[in-house]
């Protein structure tokens, strides 16, 4: 029996994370339901960055477990960037629930972390049950998390328009792995891989559909048009460090395993020729829709979440365009910047809003006064998801201009550039509520907590370097074989 | 050696920047004389490579390529030169910024933000004009929108937002389609050699596209549509009808040390990457859309001019004649041949020094008399006789008048114009004749605008303006002298651009 034989250590990671949940969970419930609770906070991140570091040192040669549970450098460079969004999350969620004490705290703290331990799951399964297992763990976490602020109309609103509408989402996505299992008669995605080109021939028509419904449930998790409907309400209302975790950690673990399923069950070259086409029109709504209806907003959270919306365009584009390394080498560095510059927003977001106590844009106006460094690392973010140049989120996005123009999709990347020109006015937007207006007359200067400090000061480093070096980053990314089981 | 000044020319402003940054913002005097110090410096520097410039030779000087990252399937490089294109147009960069920079002294507000954006401004323009690697030039043509967008927005006139969002999102629309054009190139380069080692290095895919491996795929119809793609990108800076309307706004809300910069050397940026890219990789399009490209100069100058005489606003006046003059640098390049090369590239230069004239004169007036219309001022020559004597000489240059840079630059470039071979526009006579109309009209708006504002009675409350200030001359005699250089002994610049322009022409062996 291969379960046996196997080298759990492969496991390690999402062993202790999981103790380390339990702990806090543990340490919750003796120290009293009430009351502000900053230390499990802090021993939440420590946890987060002590599971990071296993990443990092343990099993650098990959592995798997069966074909249950894959360590490829793919999984694991997810694994890091799942861990630290949590990580800086959690770290903006501590100033957020200082000034919200009727959130419960400790639960919260456990709660995202369990989150993250369905993520990291997910994004290392190789079998259509262990996927599923880490997709709703994920979900599951997501959806009480919404609801966290519960004697508020909109946060409840948003987490049971959440849980409806992800409830459904996942059921499409079960509906269409049932598919696969019928015709193969494995749940790994290996051997449905390998099945695929003969399948295909004999049964485009179940193959298709088992695609197509997994497309769309998938499509719903990773928000992209035209199964983006809930993001906004669900985004507008949770605590806006959930938010934030919904924006980045969520979605980047979502488009894992949607490059990870269609890479290895839908990869064969005949099949992609198919599919890659529906992906790249939906790549193109998404950008189109997400970038033009962001121009309307008014309440930050909203824009953020249609932006949100069109940066999942931009990262489908180079999953549309080709499959293998050169599009995960692509992808991850996109990830890596998406990562940094949304969660370096959403701090500046947090503390800018929960100060002024209103999620209107107009929050921002002279922020510049009340705090220079502020003002100025947002500019630097709000640049980046822009796509201008000296930041992280340029070269990421030219990168993809690049990769798409290479692989034959020159109409792809033209939509990509004219959206993000788009991006400019409603990014620049901001820039000229910070800089260009005055503040409030009874607006203060901001004090900034540490914690929320660090993850700015860290997003804005990271931003600055990649968008000046991004060799650092892309010379480790180009030696890898990202998904030894593909090809 | 040379190589590495290139270098450090690009980051100088860069790391001025951040040094500015380091500098508390009450230290207002400290602030302004480092921004002086740092784009003098970077004047000296192009002073010594253009002391260095070597004018026997027509290709790239001074190279440099470091290998900056990899994609996996694609270097990117770091690849950056100059040649007797490029090399005047560093020049003007930097003569100009500093210029301005002496200009901007009269700002306030913001000391601080304004001269790191400045600065950083600077090293965009200074790198666009050194890049040769496709990335990098749309990197550093990139750059400048964010400085500009601020320097607009926050120090600008009544309508500074409107204004700086214009600029923002036309010239973005324009890079953006220049990066889709180079991809675009790319990509057939790819293509054209079978996907062997293409890059995207613009020399590099000249030379492919001269002469490819495989000549199917760049059949005609994909070259015109790349250089109609290039066309429109850079006519959007340039500014070319009827992509314009950006600019009228930008200038008359700018600041003066901006409009400077922006008239200066930002619309340069437009006419250099014509020439560079769509000229240089596709030279035979370029004469294939000769007519084409007179045409649009013709409109140009006929159409800013026209509306010039119509303008109520000095400034707004001053912009116009910004189109109307670009248009002859369109005639000069469409001619194709060496006397019309040279007077577009003449032309980019003493445009550069005679706008940024004009408009730091039309701030100077404004400053003291508070209006910009035309009909509110009135003998001013009496009131500020030097001033109003600079600004009727910068005037004078921009008609044309001989001995001074304008005059050369037309001078060429219509020569030019009558001189293109009829092959490739068919109509050159009668183009270059409607457009020797447009150069009276440039006359009859600039004359009859100093006429409302300098001469007649004078306005009882402008009696007692104060004339310049011993700072103000810092800009106003360099870029006269400039001009007069320029127009006096233009060997000094037709000797480096020389060598150049005669290979760009022979690229279509006209």
């Amino acid at each position: 029996m291969i379960v046996l034989e196997t080298d759990w250590s492969l496991m390690t990671p999402e062993i202790s994370l999981a103790a380390l949940a339990l702990l806090v969970f543990t340490i919750d419930f003796m120290t009293g339901i009430h009351g502000k609770k900053p230390f499990i906070g802090r021993l939440a991140v420590l946890s987060l960055l002590v599971t990071a570091v296993l990443v990092i040192l343990l099993n650098p040669g990959g592995g798997s477990i069966g074909d249950l549970f894959l360590v490829d450098p793919f999984a694991r460079l997810f694994k890091l960037i799942i861990l630290i969004g949590v990580a800086m999350v959690i770290m903006i969620s501590m100033y957020y629930l200082d000034r919200n004490p009727e959130v419960y705290q400790g639960e919260y703290y456990s709660i995202m972390m369990f989150a993250a331990l369905g993520a990291m799951l997910m994004v290392s399964s190789a079998d259509l049950i262990t996927l599923f297992i880490g997709l709703e763990i994920l979900s599951i976490s997501s959806y009480v998390l919404a609801g966290f602020k519960k004697h508020h109309r909109h946060s409840t609103e948003a987490a049971l328009k959440y849980v409806i509408l992800g409830g459904t989402a996942s059921a499409f996505i079960l509906y269409g792995m049932s598919f696969l299992y019928g015709l193969t008669g494995s749940t790994s995605l290996v051997e449905i891989g390998q099945a695929m080109p003969v399948l295909f021939q004999q049964y485009p028509a179940l193959v298709g559909m088992s695609f197509l419904f997994m497309l769309v449930g998938f499509g719903f998790k990773i928000s992209i048009v035209p199964f983006h409907m809930w993001a906004p309400d669900v985004y507008q209302g949770s605590p806006t460090p959930v938010t934030a975790f919904l924006t980045v950690v969520s979605k980047l673990a979502g488009f894992a395993i949607v490059i990870r399923i269609f890479t290895l069950a839908f990869g064969f070259e005949g099949i992609h020729g198919e599919w890659s086409f529906i992906l790249a029109v939906m790549a193109a709504i998404t950008m189109i829709t997400g970038n033009f209806i962001a121009l309307t907003q008014n309440n930050v959270k909203r824009l953020m979440a249609y932006s949100g919306i069109a940066q999942a365009g931009y990262l489908l584009v180079p999953f549309a365009v080709v499959l293998g390394d050169f599009s995960s080498t692509v992808i991850v560095f996109y990830s890596v910047a998406y990562l940094m510059m949304t969660l370096g927003a959403f701090a500046v977001i947090t503390l800018v809003t929960e100060d002024s106590g209103m999620t209107d844009i107009s929050s921002f106006a002279g922020l510049y006064y009340r705090s220079p460094y502020m003002a100025i690392a947002m500019t630097v973010f709000l640049v980046s998801l822009g796509g201008l140049p000296l930041t992280a989120g340029f070269i990421g996005k030219v990168n993809i201009f690049i990769l798409a123009a290479a692989g034959d999709m020159l109409w792809l990347a033209i939509i990509m550039i004219l959206t993000s020109v788009v991006s400019f006015y409603y990014y620049f937007g901001f820039i000229k509520q910070m800089f260009m207006t005055e503040p409030r007359p009874n607006d203060k200067e901001l004090f900034v907590p540490g914690g929320l400090l660090t993850v700015v000061t860290v997003s804005l480093a990271v931003v600055l370097l990649l968008g000046i070096a991004p060799n650092l980053l892309l010379d480790i990314f180009n030696q890898y074989n990202w998904m030894p089981s593909f090809n | 050696m040379m190589a590495n000044m290139l270098i450090w020319l690009v980051f100088l402003p860069l790391i001025g920047a951040i040094l500015l940054f380091t500098i508390p913002k009450e230290n207002v005097n400290v602030i302004r004389s480092l921004a002086t110090i740092v784009s003098g410096m970077a004047l000296i520097l192009t002073v010594i490579i253009w002391g260095g410039f070597d004018r026997g030779v027509s290709g790239i000087q001074n190279g440099t390529t470091l290998p900056w990252f990899d994609l996996g399937f694609l270097q990117i490089n770091f690849e950056i030169g100059i040649d007797g294109l490029s090399m005047p147009l560093l020049l003007l960069t930097t003569l100009v910024t500093t210029l301005s920079i002496f200009a901007s002294f009269s700002i306030e507000k913001r000391v601080k933000e304004f001269y790191i954006w400045t600065l950083i401004l600077l090293s965009g323009m200074l790198g666009v004009f050194v890049a040769l690697d496709m990335f990098l030039f749309f990197l550093f043509f990139e750059l400048t929108l964010v400085p500009m967008f601020f320097l607009i927005g926050i120090w600008g006139g009544k309508m500074r937002s409107y204004a700086s969002f214009k600029f923002l999102l036309y010239t973005g629309i324009g890079s953006g389609i220049m990066f889709m054009t180079f991809l675009a190139i790319f990509t057939k380069g790819a293509e054209a050699m079978n996907f062997q080692g293409t890059s995207f290095s613009m020399i590099r895919l000249a030379e492919i596209f001269a002469n490819p491996a495989n000549p199917e795929v760049l059949s005609e119809g994909v070259k015109a549509a790349l250089f109609l793609g290039l066309l429109v990108a850079f006519a959007i800076k340039l500014p070319v009808f009827p992509f314009h309307t950006w600019l009228p706004n930008a200038h008359v809300e700018a600041p003066t040390a901006v409009s400077m910069i922006l008239a200066g050397i930002l619309l340069k940026m437009g006419g250099y990457g014509l020439i560079r890219a769509g000229f240089g990789i596709l030279p035979d399009q370029a004469a294939k859309f000769a007519t084409l490209i007179a045409i649009l100069g013709l409109i140009n100058i006929i159409y800013g001019a026209l509306l010039a005489l119509v303008q109520t606003d000095l400034k707004a006046l001053v912009a116009y004649s910004s189109i109307s003059h670009m248009g002859i640098v369109l005639l000069g390049i469409a001619s194709f041949t060496h006397s019309g090369m040279q007077g577009a590239v003449f032309q980019l230069v003493s445009h550069g020094f005679i706008s940024a004239l004009l408009f730091f004169m039309v701030g100077a007036m404004y400053e003291r008399t508070k209006t910009r219309t035309i009909s509110e001022m009135g003998g001013l020559s009496k009131s500020v006789p030097i001033l109003a004597g600079f600004m009727l000489a910068a005037a004078m240059a921009s008609i044309g008048l001989p001995g001074l840079s304008g005059f050369v630059s037309e001078l060429l470039a219509f020569i030019g114009i009558f001189g293109a071979s009829a092959d490739l526009i068919p109509a050159a006579m009668t183009i270059g004749i409607i457009a020797g109309i447009g150069i009276i009209l440039t006359a009859a708006y600039l004359l009859w605008a100093m006429q409302r504002t300098t001469f007649g009675p004078i306005k009882e409350k402008f009696m007692n303006l104060p004339d310049a200030r011993p700072m103000e001359y810092v800009p106003m005699v360099g870029l006269l002298a400039l001009s007069l250089i320029l127009g006096v002994y233009p060997h000094i610049l037709s000797d480096v651009i020389n060598t150049t322009v005669i290979d760009i022409v022979s690229r279509i062996g006209g």
